[in-house]
């Protein structure tokens, strides 16, 4: 009889665990979809479903690069940034190249995505720096790259969009759908694959957990707290440019407005709703991909029900803060549940 | 009554070269900057210019001590910016919408603080609710009222600016003086004085740094620490609203977008004066000598004319600068 009562008990505890992990993101997702299928008939039309998907990859792919850096202890402030910056240079390469060589827009594509996402890893290498070298904390050095970052980003422009792209780039990769689908998604959906790839089967995987969770452990047991957190901040920088790249190829021109304080913010959000924690050590990038499709389908929602958009902020303010009081709620309960000294 | 009964609670450490130089760095730099600036265009040792960055100075010192204050608990307030915008637009809309033209200038005065420091209140109490009770991360809790404070800015005004404040304000909260000293240095300076005697002589002050150097420490030591950060955050928000008030006072309109980037530039003035983000450190002075190299960096930037984006790359720069600066200090004292 005991011995049942206690199974019941483990397995209470195991599906708990399970419902922990996931979070309350596929549930929230649920909930909206299902609640806009009664109100608006126009949520469910193919041409807003793909708009809400595309926008969410855009949004997703940020939101994983920042997720490992949350993960490794740290912060990114840069991404938006670095957005701006890699649309500017991408076009500008493709546009520069394109006038030289007329003939060959594959050469031209290929040059305006290496300098952007050289830029990417460029801004993550001196975020690293300062963060493990330097030892400022991961907040402040990204409040000054983001700073630095744009500024070049302006400086390139004067604030004017640069135009000139090669056609097939904007035709044929950002506009274009593929099997049904917009091309973005499977280059979002490739390169989550690969960061969850190397989250969960790799040593710098490993790592970035390990240096997150407990990096005086990690530093003891002979980790190179250096070459993995600057990692996480290259990792991060390099993603944040090829939302640049997709954000480029979709609007048809560089331009240092894109990305912003805006995308910074929600990239964070949607880590944090995701249930990635800042003190580090913990979070699953497939959730952090789901609370960003999350985000985006319910400012869609706002949108479709014509809540005025100045509003909007404040209902995301409210959702991120209860989502990590309830997170913060939940993992102490289960700490007092299984007497781990937290 | 007198200080001088006081007996003597603090051993003062004997002051090491390393502490000097801490004391000395940014003073001097702040001084090498000016007259640097004067080489190239000397209006920027000008009386008018030099009045002009006080009064400069008075309005981020504010926000910069307010920050401070949470930053000494090893917290944050991101969301000050929009708070500054929510309240100028709120305690605007409240004299200027909502009273009849025959009201007397006391209370139009009345109204336009009580509504703009307790819209600062509210934020107040909601960041330490999230933070103290809730014990949500303060980066989390004060990203959560940006956003929420920023919509209520936008949506009050309707993203533009609320005008037509009454004079009566403008005179006490900006071009009034008193003994020939302008509005805002004398708000200032009472919020100087006032919150740098708080911090080291009230139970309350010593208690901030406690909890921000070891919370545990600070329970186990009978210290109500939710209370205290509770109170932290509120005191942060209410000198931010004050402030809020007097830049309102100097625009003549209440401004959606007044608040701006002044989170992150009240941040970054604490932060170069030597305040830390992992607490437990900091005071009114670093936060104030922070504040004039901040105000005297981009005055001189602007008097000799150096492109806008050009700017945002230097300060970047200096905060990063600045920062690795404290560090190399504090590892080495």
């Amino acid at each position: 009889m005991n011995v049942v009562a206690h199974r019941n008990y483990t397995s209470a505890i195991a599906v708990g665990r399970a419902t922990m992990d996931v979070g309350i993101v596929p549930l929230l997702l649920l909930v909206v979809v299902a609640a806009m299928a009664l109100v608006e008939p126009h949520f469910y039309s193919t041409g807003n479903i793909l708009n809400m998907v595309r926008s969410a990859s855009f949004l997703a792919v940020v939101a994983c690069g920042q997720a490992l850096v949350l993960i490794a202890g740290g912060f990114d402030l840069s991404v938006g940034a670095v957005i701006a910056l890699a649309s500017v240079l991408a076009a500008k390469t493709m546009a520069w190249i394109g006038v030289a060589y007329p003939d060959e827009p594959g050469l031209a594509i290929a040059a305006g995505v290496l300098a952007a996402m050289a830029s990417g890893a460029g801004v993550g290498l001196v975020n690293g720096f300062c963060v493990a070298k330097l030892r400022i904390s991961g907040f402040v050095a990204t409040i000054g790259t983001m700073s630095v970052t744009l500024g070049i980003a302006l400086i390139l422009t004067n604030g004017i969009p640069v135009y000139g792209l090669p056609g097939s780039f904007v035709q044929q990769f950002g506009r274009a759908t593929w099997l049904g689908l917009p091309s973005t998604i499977y280059a979002a959906l490739g390169a989550i694959a690969l960061l969850v790839f190397v989250q969960r089967r790799t040593l710098l995987g490993r790592y970035i957990h390990a240096i997150g969770g407990n990096p005086e452990a990690a530093i003891v047991s002979g980790v190179s707290v250096f070459r993995y957190q600057t990692s996480t901040y290259v990792l991060s920088g390099v993603f944040a440019a090829l939302t640049g790249l997709l954000l480029t190829a979709q609007v048809g021109s560089g331009q240092a407005s894109l990305g912003g304080d805006r995308m910074m913010l929600q990239s964070i959000a949607a880590a944090v709703i995701g249930g990635v924690s800042l003190r580090g050590g913990v979070g699953r990038l497939e959730i952090v991909t789901l609370a960003s499709l999350f985000l985006t389908v319910l400012t869609n929602a706002l949108n479709l029900l014509r809540i005025d958009s100045r509003l909007q902020p404040v209902l995301l303010g409210v959702i991120l803060v209860v989502a990590v009081a309830l997170d913060e709620l939940s993992r102490r309960n289960s700490a007092l549940d299984s007497h781990e000294p937290t | 009554m007198t200080a001088t009964n006081l007996p003597e609670l603090t051993v003062q450490p004997s002051a090491t070269l390393g502490k000097q130089l801490q004391l000395f760095v940014l003073p001097i730099a702040t001084t090498a900057l000016l007259f640097g600036f004067a080489l190239v265009d000397s209006r920027v040792v000008s009386p008018g210019n030099l009045i002009n960055i006080l009064q400069q100075t008075s309005y981020l010192s504010v926000f910069a001590v307010a920050q401070t204050i949470v930053l000494i608990t090893r917290g944050l307030d991101l969301a000050l910016g929009p708070t500054v915008s929510m309240v100028s637009v709120g305690a605007a809309l409240a004299m200027t919408q909502f009273l009849d033209p025959s009201t007397t200038s006391i209370s139009i005065l009345l109204v336009g603080l009580l509504i703009g420091v307790g819209l600062g209140w509210l934020v107040g109490l909601f960041n330490g609710f999230v933070v103290a009770i809730l014990r949500v991360n303060p980066f989390i809790a004060t990203l959560g009222s940006y956003n929420i404070a920023l919509g209520i800015a936008t949506t009050l005004s309707g993203g533009r600016p609320v005008q037509n404040v009454p004079d009566v304000f403008t005179n006490v909260f900006y071009s009034g003086s008193f003994l020939g000293v302008p509005a805002a240095i004398l708000f200032a300076v009472v919020i100087w004085v006032g919150l740098h005697l708080m911090l080291n002589r009230t139970i309350f002050g010593r208690s901030l740094y406690l909890i921000g150097t070891n919370v545990r420490a600070a329970s186990v030591a009978g210290i109500p620490t939710r209370r205290v950060l509770m109170l932290a955050y509120l005191l942060c928000s209410s000198l931010s609203a004050i402030g809020a008030l007097m830049l309102t006072a100097r625009t003549g309109s209440g401004e959606p977008n007044l608040g701006g980037s002044l989170s992150l530039q009240a941040l970054a003035a604490a932060l170069v004066g030597g305040v830390s983000l992992t607490g437990g450190t900091g005071s009114v002075g670093a936060a104030l000598l922070g504040s004039v190299f901040v105000t005297i960096l981009s005055n001189g930037m602007n008097l000799v004319q150096l492109n806008g984006n050009i700017q945002l790359i230097v300060l970047g720069t200096i905060v990063i600068f600045g920062v690795t600066l404290d560090q190399y200090r504090t590892r080495h004292k």
